[in-house]
């Protein structure tokens, strides 16, 4: 039995891989010094998974506000549509660069959904089940993070940034759990050990001797377990140079724009081409029932070039073919504009957009009526979403699990994928 | 193998006569005694050598961890190591079963199984001194579990009524969490459709449900403390309205008559065509209804009679202790989930009902029995090993871990003893919560890790302070390796191997100034995985 990874190893390593990592794209990245257990080229072109980017926008954003416009309806408020890319597709005047790459997008007109409130609709859009059912369903991040990640790997496999989800790694246990950066994308608690580097090295080595020692007759799971973690949990902090984007920030915030947001996909561009599966980034304050317009022209402000950018630059890397990027909240808005200038919350006919990740882009699938009141065709559940992301990513949607006894699936009976989407 | 003390031809025999009689009349055999031959059939069955005895100081760990919910001081450990009475063991076992902090320790582990890390209800039930005070003093008091469990039923008492109360105006959630607790049964699936593959309906569920719907929970407040009242109204009924699927909005459904489970239909006198609810008003407490169906159930679940209750708790009772419940996992009691040593589990339950459900009776056999105290070693990688050939791996609880960090650094000696840091802050409740996978399995953690690696709140175990055990290595004058005795006796409750204390020392003796070191030495035991768990 070999209980952990002795510097050795990784020195072995490292000398082979000659200061450079591999990412499953296949492109060949500067290695980070910490990345020491970067697996060869060889293996990562074998496992070559698909990844997943999540924005996040908390509160909820208007589809008749973005990319569902209703120009000349009493429900369309005041701002003016332009032409993407892709005809049929107008969005939001304050989208025009997101505008410039609509060929990327897929966007789903016709959601319908179940939850209409902020803590079960968050749950219910991680997860595509209700909260109220009370089964502790795994977000799409630990998911992902499962299917997709590798243990082995010196970063974590869930990333978050920001408000985002809100149920963790549920059944799928700690092993997937999210690991929650700053809103700006800086490391967040405990992330920073109080030994210097050698005095740490030092307890380091003295605990693998402990260990051993133990392992010698003691050969349960949980052991091992144990001190993987450890193992994984050092590799992180010597990996930990990734999360410093300070010195590619000057030059990228001209194209993801000067803000936290825009920040967090830029990091969340580095994290999946160092090998990341999942990485969620949530944008603030969508929830305006009051005064959306001011609310979302600020709102649109910092996503439209933090989201362009952001698929720019995976497409520029060859990396958007293998990563998927949703855009979605947890509820649409009214189409109705109430007296404080507001939109409240709506799930009878509201807007996600899927791109990347073999998602055929430059397309809208299913379509609401003229004041956007209620899907025409093509409704789309938060079951088939899930199924078509998981879909995309080459995971099973009807994956079972247990939670203690009882069998689960990944996504709910009747979710099917839609075939439209995919490629 | 172990000392058989009764032979094969011995448990042969026993065998034959269970084939007539149940082991509860099977002589004067002690539970105990009936434990280990009971797993010793099995072993035979299945040509599986069990490990050997425990170590005396690996027994000392588990059974200090087990029922008082940390580890021994330096002392106790070189005390009973060191002792040469033949039955030292069982003598300990009772002195832990008398201790105060034998109570304290068993109100955490059922906290945990009647609340979990998530109750509902979450505001009332976030804070629940009062009930837990409740709960020590039962087991203080020796209180039969029967009766603890009317009470947790009823919930009339101070303190106890937090249990109805995380179930506040939902009736489904106290049928599912009551069927599962006290009488091991699954009923959830029943709740949206029939159970797939169990015998339970949804007419089963919502018969249950019935039993809670009219439960009301009264809130009243004095300045900024809220409490809180299990009434019950003397009209309501379930609605059934097929199954979810099925469901349209506006269809209302039937009212079902509340049913025991798997038993007959309440017997209930009809309500008066006349009879009024009290209409309910602030400040004045609902009036008893002249019925009780919270009664009634309470009745039928802690009845001897009871075909699930006994049974439900014998074998959790076992699985605390052994690891894996005979029927695994412990709630989940049907056709398809057969226990692995029936017998047995009848035994225990049978037993269990004859002495008044003294859960710390029980305690004691198993605890004394030989299977409990096997070694953590061999080569079986199982977590909780099918016939119970080799001692369970058990993580330790957020609180277990707190009060033993604390026993095992001298905590106290640095004058931290309030009341408030025995219970594990935030922090402690966000790494170590929840080790688990939804199947029970143990899963290690970034979180927990980083935790562990750059906390302050663990440092402060391990750093040098005035009377605590980095500072007693520190002072003391006699040679490093005595030193490293002390410090694997006091952590780990265990001689240290001779490579153990030449390491220790040589990595001690690497600084000049052996401040730090010493003090990563002390914090690299706490963070070892023969610290994190019981084993």
């Amino acid at each position: 039995m070999k209980p952990f990874c002795r510097t050795g190893d990784h020195l072995s390593r490292r000398a082979f891989l000659k200061g450079a990592a591999v990412s499953g794209g296949g492109l060949v990245l500067p290695n980070w010094g910490g990345l020491a257990h970067a697996k060869t080229a060889a293996e990562i072109a074998t496992k070559a998974k698909k990844r997943c980017i999540l924005l996040w926008m908390n509160g909820g954003a208007s589809q008749i506000d973005t990319f569902d416009m209703k120009p000349g309806r009493t429900t369309g408020g005041p701002f003016r549509p332009i032409q993407s890319k892709v005809t049929g597709l107008q969005v939001c005047e304050y989208l025009p660069k997101v505008a410039a790459v609509a060929d990327k997008l897929a966007v789903i007109r016709s959601m319908q959904t179940h939850s209409p409130d902020h803590p079960d609709g968050i749950y219910h859009m991680h997860t595509c089940y209700k909260m109220s059912e009370r089964t502790p369903h795994p977000e799409l991040g630990a998911v992902i993070a499962k299917y997709n990640g590798d243990l082995g790997s010196d970063l974590p496999t869930f990333v978050r940034m920001g408000s985002c989800g809100n149920a963790g790694s549920g059944y799928l246990g700690p092993a997937h759990e999210p690991f929650s950066l700053g809103r700006d994308g800086k490391l967040g608690s405990f992330s920073t050990p109080y030994l210097a580097d050698d005095a740490e090295k030092k307890r380091a080595d003295l605990f693998r001797f402990v260990e051993s020692e133990f392992a010698v007759d003691h050969k349960a799971e949980p052991f091992a377990s144990h001190r993987t973690a450890k193992e994984r949990a050092w590799r992180l902090l010597r990996a930990k140079a990734v999360f410093d984007i300070s010195k590619e920030w000057p030059t990228a915030k001209e194209r993801y724009g000067d803000s936290d947001f825009g920040r967090g996909c830029l990091m969340a561009r580095k994290l999946v081409e160092a090998g990341v599966p999942f990485v969620e980034v949530g944008q603030e304050n969508y929830d305006s029932h009051a005064d959306n317009f001011v609310c979302h022209k600020a709102n649109m402000q910092l996503l439209d070039p933090a989201y362009s950018g952001l698929l720019t630059d995976l497409s520029e890397r060859g990396l958007l073919k293998d990563t998927l990027v949703i855009w979605m909240g947890e509820v649409g808005r009214t189409p109705g504009i109430n007296n404080r200038a507001g939109r409240d919350h709506f799930i009878r006919a509201w807007t996600t957009v899927l791109a990347g990740g073999g998602i055929v882009g430059g397309q809208v699938y299913g379509s609401t009526d003229a004041d956007g009141k209620d899907v025409k065709e093509n409704p789309v559940s938060e079951g088939d979403l899930f199924a078509t992301i998981y879909k995309a990513l080459g995971i099973n949607h009807r994956a079972k699990h247990l939670t203690g006894v009882r069998p689960v699936w990944l996504t709910p009976e009747g979710s099917q994928p839609v075939k439209e989407l995919l490629g | 193998m172990l000392p058989v003390r009764r032979l094969t031809v011995a448990t042969g025999l026993l065998a034959a006569l269970l084939c007539v009689a149940s082991p509860v009349h099977a002589g004067d055999e002690s539970l105990r005694q009936l434990i280990d031959s009971e797993l010793k059939a099995g072993w035979a069955k299945k040509t599986i050598t069990p490990a050997p005895k425990s170590a005396d100081s690996e027994f000392l760990r588990r059974v200090y961890l087990d029922l008082v919910g940390t580890i021994p001081t330096h002392d106790e450990t070189v005390a009973f190591l060191s002792d040469k009475e033949p039955k030292k063991r069982e003598l300990l076992i009772d002195k832990l079963l008398a201790d105060p902090r034998f109570a304290r320790h068993q109100a955490n582990v059922w906290d945990l199984v009647l609340f979990g890390r998530h109750p509902g209800n979450i505001d009332a039930t976030r804070k629940r001194d009062s009930f837990k005070t409740w709960l020590t003093k039962q087991f203080a008091d020796g209180v039969g579990y029967d009766k603890l469990v009317r009470e947790l039923l009823q919930g009339e008492q101070v303190g106890s009524e937090l249990f109805q109360v995380q179930f506040r105006n939902q009736p489904e959630e106290a049928t599912i969490a009551i069927s599962r607790i006290f009488l091991g049964t699954q009923l959830g699936c029943a709740k949206c459709h029939d159970h797939p593959y169990d015998k339970w309906t949804q007419k089963d569920f919502y018969g249950m449900a019935g039993f809670f719907v009219r439960i009301v929970i009264e809130e009243a407040t004095a300045g900024n403390v809220k409490t809180y009242t299990v009434a019950e109204k003397a009209s309501g009924e379930v609605l059934f309205s097929g199954a979810a699927k099925d469901q349209k909005p506006g269809k209302k459904g039937d009212p079902v008559k509340p049913r025991f489970l798997g038993g007959s239909d309440l017997d209930e006198p009809p309500t008066p065509k006349d009879a009024k609810e009290p209409t309910p008003k602030a400040g004045v407490k609902l009036p008893k209804p002249p019925f009780s169906r919270k009664q009634k159930l309470a009745d039928w679940v802690t009845a001897t009679e009871n075909p699930f209750f006994a049974k439900a708790v014998a074998n959790r009772v076992w699985a605390q202790f052994m690891g894996r419940g005979i029927v695994h996992p412990v709630d989940d009691f049907q056709a398809e989930n057969k226990p692995s040593h029936p017998e047995l589990l009848n035994a225990l339950a049978e037993r269990l009902s004859a002495n008044k459900f003294d859960l710390k009776w029980l305690i004691r056999e198993i605890v004394n029995s030989e299977a409990y105290q096997l070694a953590g070693t061999g080569s079986v990688t199982d977590t909780l090993p099918k016939h119970f050939e080799r001692a369970r791996v058990r993580p330790l609880t957020a609180e277990e871990i707190v009060l033993t960090l604390r026993t095992a650094t001298s905590y106290e000696s640095t004058g931290k003893s309030d009341d408030q840091s025995m219970s594990p802050n935030e922090y402690f409740m966000r790494a170590f919560g929840e080790p688990m996978n939804g199947m029970g399995d143990f899963q290690g953690s970034l979180s927990e890790h980083l935790f562990w690696n750059n906390a302050e709140q663990i440092r402060v175990f391990a750093r040098r302070k005035k009377g605590n055990l980095t500072d007693q290595l520190l002072v003391a004058t006699d040679p490093w390796e005595k030193r490293v005795e002390r410090l694997y006796l006091t952590v780990l409750n265990r001689p240290a191997k001779p490579t153990e204390v030449a390491k220790f020392v040589e990595f001690i003796k690497s600084d000049a100034k052996p401040d730090a070191r010493v003090e990563d030495a002390v914090w690299v035991l706490l963070t070892s995985s023969e610290f994190r768990f019981n084993h």
